[in-house]
């Protein structure tokens, strides 16, 4: 089966600023793919370009088998997407907003949108000018789902909405995966994101640091605490792949993937005298650790695991 | 049935499902017969992926708890509240288990976590006993 988004080694920089180098990934069709990384990472420039609203400098991008070079216009028009700051007319009302969009898609379109409105307890009457930031949020959400897109791309869409808004937004795309259609969510709320997303794609300053399905994210990585008899005594090497490190006095914390359990068992030859515990880190700890080890030394890519197969 | 979901406690969001629904069975919430609701229900109630719940939903029919039902969904099998019951008990254990591992590494005597064990239920069964008194 095709790939619904397919990127080869995109590159993208703006002026002296490299905002994507050397990006690949697939997303398989019917997943929720998270898009998660600090500000400035590269998700919104990533998505535009999928989009066809970028050009990259070089590598290709193909969505729904299409290229976004050549048709973008075709991707925008079988993609649902909301960006992060909707653009929609100030003087047209909730209705009027619709009746507008529906001519530049297949009939039906008004017919659903209508749907959403009364869904989400929207005034049709209203202009989009005297909404509140959480209902025009709701306005552009049933325009990106109102011509049932196969695949719908979302842009930090509930960012600074009120939790029942959130929470709205969540379900909507729950019911989207429900039916087998697929979504790129990119977002600062790790929680929401732990719990709808599939698979994860974490960007760092342009760069593809980890993509890989939370699942296995998450019962791979481990975060280890140790304490040591001293300050002065070196810990031995963690088996694993360590994915951060920090210490705090003689207190030893890793976070680490693909950890052999037996060695663990025999202490993995920590000195006499000291103790250690095992813990399993939620994806918001593992998202700080990767984005701090990064920091500290960019160029080492501390976690990229081998992409998703199927 | 009502389920609390903590996506970032370190269990995976499938096991938690299919503990909420064992405690149910357990506790007598679910019975002999009765369904939990479709994939598409629980996802969009609990606002999770509904792969988890389809994840959670396989591992109970795969542990006799649920049995598909021709066209209607999943119901509770006969055999599942002795098998919650049982399982109840040995989830409680492992909670157990890793308290007492947390008191126990941080020096706490034998003696003392008697007697904060003791204290802790009589004080959970006066409360209990308030509550039924009202």
């Amino acid at each position: 089966m095709t790939p619904v988004l397919a990127l080869k080694s995109v590159s993208k920089s703006y002026g002296r600023v490299q905002a994507l180098q050397k990006v690949s990934f697939d997303v398989p069709a019917g997943r929720v793919c998270a898009l998660l990384g600090a500000n400035g990472a590269g998700k919104s420039t990533l998505i535009r370009t999928l989009l066809g609203l970028e050009t990259p400098d070089s590598g290709t991008t193909h969505v729904l088998g299409m290229d976004s070079r050549t048709h973008g216009l075709e991707i925008r028009r079988r993609v649902g997407y909301m960006p992060e700051k909707p653009a929609l007319y100030d003087w047209m009302t909730v209705a009027e907003t619709g009746w507008f969009t529906a001519g530049f898609y297949p009939s039906g379109f008004q017919n659903v949108y209508e749907q959403y409105v009364r869904h989400f307890q929207l005034d049709p009457r209203q202009k989009i000018k005297h909404l509140s930031k959480g209902t025009r949020a709701k306005v552009a959400l049933s325009l990106a789902l109102a011509h049932k897109p196969e695949l719908l791309i979302l842009d930090e869409p509930t960012s600074g909405l009120d939790p029942l808004v959130r929470r709205e937004f969540l379900e909507s795309m729950v019911d989207v995966a429900a039916e087998g259609r697929s979504v790129l969510l990119s977002s600062h709320q790790v929680s929401e994101v732990e719990r709808v997303a599939d698979m994860v794609v974490i960007l760092l300053g342009g760069e593809l640091i980890c993509i890989d399905s939370l699942d296995e994210l998450k019962s791979s990585t481990r975060e280890i605490v140790a304490t040591l008899p001293d300050m002065g005594t070196e810990p031995p090497p963690v088996p694993g792949q360590v994915l951060a490190h920090a210490q705090f006095g003689h207190e030893h914390v890793w976070l680490a993937r693909g950890i052999a359990e037996e060695q663990l068992a025999e202490r993995w030859g920590l000195p006499e005298g000291s103790a250690f515990h095992v813990q399993t880190p939620s994806l918001e700890d593992i998202l700080l650790a990767l984005l701090r080890e990064y920091r500290r030394s960019p160029g080492v890519r501390p976690a990229t695991s081998e992409a998703i197969r199927s | 049935m009502h389920l609390h979901l903590d996506p970032s406690n370190g269990l995976p969001i499938y096991e938690q499902i299919a503990r909420h629904v064992k405690f149910a069975v357990a506790n007598q919430l679910l019975q002999i017969g009765e369904h939990v609701p479709s994939v598409r229900d629980m996802a969009t109630r609990l606002a999770v992926n509904p792969n988890t719940v389809a994840r959670a939903y396989r591992d109970l029919q795969a542990a006799g708890i649920l049995t598909p039902i021709r066209g209607t969904g999943l119901a509770v099998t006969p055999d599942a509240p002795g098998r919650c019951q049982a399982e109840r008990l040995g989830l409680i254990r492992t909670r157990l288990r890793s308290v007492l591992t947390e008191a126990w590494q941080n020096g706490i005597a034998v003696d003392e976590l008697r007697s904060l064990f003791d204290d802790e239920l009589s004080q959970l069964a006066t409360a209990g006993l308030a509550t039924a008194a009202r």
